[in-house]
């Protein structure tokens, strides 16, 4: 049995293989380039060490970034949460139709993000949007939803809302179909209010769950992009430009790939050390939770 | 009997809450689903009408006048290749990976579920840069590769949950019956992991359907997949948005018929990180 576990090793090569070269090999050549002040199109390119490291970190566009994606991470995954969570007990209470209401939920997300955003720049779009042009019917002035900074950022909490309250949606409603039935019933039976039930017998429960799709949404906004690209492209101005959108401007605008890779390199630390801090914070929460 | 009218009452109020909030929440899609069909007379009139004469103008005029057949090709052909080299791989990889002592596979599993958190633009760029090198920016095996990357993670780890699920003792009995893991693994294990493979498939379909950045940085003209066209096309001029509705739309179409082959799967499949890579 040994003999033929060992045979199983041979099983990862192809795709151990494939990884190396598709996967680990690209991040190396990135984490290299980063210590090069290099202009793609150009033949030299020059070590700079950590020059590129500090160049970024001394800049106030990279801090404007910084902040724009925070603001944009916490709002939409608060708002994400909230709904989704609403949604996933609204689901679970719910008797007639469920599967075609999480059916019908659920296509925001699962349709192409780029399309789902178009469809969403076409009800904010000025004037001729439904937003507007309802507005406009009933006499208010609308703001401009995608021109105006604060709105601008609003409009994108808003889309990646849209796209993503679905998926904690459906990952807490398959934890809450989970849930065990006879502790439930005995909260009832001894009286407990629908409100206690929910805070002392289902969110400890739900908090593996929990804690799965928030850490999980709060790193995804760190790639998020499809959305940003289309509905705004960062603007206006610098206005929802978010690490993410700076870099693809650095890369594939300005063509600085050495300064560019720094900055993904800088975003995947940051991720990292969200990662951490987020398990470590919440699972303290759920071990004080269970005493 | 008070309390349960009043738990009937609350039951009515429930749906019509979802019912109101679902509706809400697809008027979205209403709105560049009903113009695509609809002659220009019709599509702007606020309240939207929902009686008119229907047109399929819009939906002929972007896939045949404007190259969105093509792309759907390029788009075609990129998922598949994507999902024919990445699914054998993960496959394999994940068998064994459900067959070793999981302080072997502990780790392995938990390195791929942390790559798979990895910011995609610090990919793209050195994808970028390499391409630029050996000539291949605008050539389908250069995007395939680069979806792979981002894909065989997720699918090692989705179909090592489905590779869990059949019982080890099958292995061992065609061991003890003379079979090497491979031919085990072929004879035996093969046709029960298919529905698996199955969903991983699909899942890796529809992720590759979908990617933007990397067909956006990694294409030009001859490879262009769909959603880079329909991201080029559609903005805000009103003239173009009948037309480019209806192009959202028909991208939009494959993946609700996918997505209704992939329900009872979708947990599993959005665990594991499907949709969005």
């Amino acid at each position: 049995m040994v003999r033929w576990q060992r045979g199983l090793w041979l099983f990862c090569l192809p795709s151990f293989g494939l990884l190396t070269i598709v996967l680990l090999w690209p991040l190396a050549y990135a984490i290299y380039l980063s210590f090069f002040d290099y202009y793609l199109g150009s033949d030299v390119r020059t070590f700079v060490g950590l020059g590129n490291y500090i160049d970024l970190l001394s800049e106030t566009r990279l801090w404007n970034s910084m902040w724009t994606t925070i603001v944009i991470a916490f709002g939409s995954v608060a708002l994400e949460f909230v709904v989704g969570f609403a949604l996933a007990l609204a689901l679970y209470g719910n008797r007639i139709g469920t599967k075609a209401f999480s059916t019908l939920l659920f296509l925001p997300h699962i349709i192409t993000p780029v399309v789902a955003t178009l469809f969403l720049k076409w009800m904010l779009a000025s004037n001729w949007g439904l937003v507007d042009a309802t507005l406009l019917t009933i006499g208010i002035e609308p703001p401009d939803w995608l021109g105006n900074p604060l709105w601008a950022k609003i409009s994108v909490i808003l889309a990646d809302a849209w796209i993503f309250t679905p998926l904690i949606m459906i990952v807490l409603y398959a934890a809450l179909q989970g849930l065990n039935n006879s502790l439930l019933e005995a909260a009832r039976i001894d009286g407990a209010s629908n409100w206690r039930i929910l805070r002392h017998v289902v969110i400890p429960a739900l908090i593996p769950a929990i804690i799965f799709t928030i850490s999980v949404r709060l790193m995804d906004v760190f790639r998020f992009f499809d959305t940003i690209y289309v509905l705004t492209g960062g603007g206006p101005g610098t206005a929802t430009e978010t690490v993410t959108m700076y870099t693809y401007q650095l890369g594939f605008r300005m063509l600085q790939v050495g300064k560019a890779s720094a900055l993904g390199v800088i975003t995947l630390v940051i991720v990292a050390v969200l990662l951490l801090t987020i398990n470590r914070m919440l699972t303290r929460i759920y071990r004080k939770g269970d005493q | 009997m008070s309390m349960r009218s009043q738990g009937r009452r609350r039951g009515y109020l429930l749906f019509a809450a979802l019912c109101i909030f679902t509706f809400v929440n697809l008027i979205p899609l209403l709105w560049a689903v009903l113009p695509s069909f609809k002659y220009p007379a019709d599509a702007f009139t606020i309240p939207p009408t929902l009686i008119f004469e229907p047109t399929l103008e819009y939906h002929r005029e972007v896939w045949f006048e404007n190259d969105f057949f093509r792309y759907l090709i390029n788009s075609l052909i990129v998922s598949a290749g994507t999902v024919l080299i990445s699914v054998p791989c993960g496959t394999l990889a994940a068998y064994a990976l459900s067959r070793i002592p999981r302080r072997n596979s502990g780790p392995i599993l938990n390195v791929l579920f942390t790559i798979r958190m990895f910011p995609h633009m610090l990919l793209a760029i050195p994808f970028f840069v390499m391409g630029t090198f050996l000539n291949m920016i605008d050539s389908y095996p250069l995007l395939i590769l680069a979806l792979v990357a981002i894909n065989q993670p997720f699918t090692i780890w989705l179909l090592h949950g489905f590779f869990l699920d059949i019982p080890r003792d099958l292995d061992e009995a065609a061991a003890i019956d003379g079979c090497n893991s491979w031919q085990a693994f072929r004879i035996v294990i093969l046709p029960l992991a298919r529905p698996g493979m199955t969903v991983a498939a699909l899942f890796s379909l529809l992720m590759s359907y979908n990617e933007f950045l990397f067909a956006l940085v990694l294409t030009g003209v001859e490879t262009k997949t769909l959603p880079v066209a329909i991201a080029s096309f559609g903005g805000e001029d009103i003239s173009l948005w009948s037309i480019s509705a209806a192009g959202a739309v028909g991208i939009m179409l494959p993946i609700v018929v996918i997505m209704l082959f992939l329900q009872r799967n979708l947990v599993s499949g959005l665990t594991a990180g499907a949709v969005k890579g």
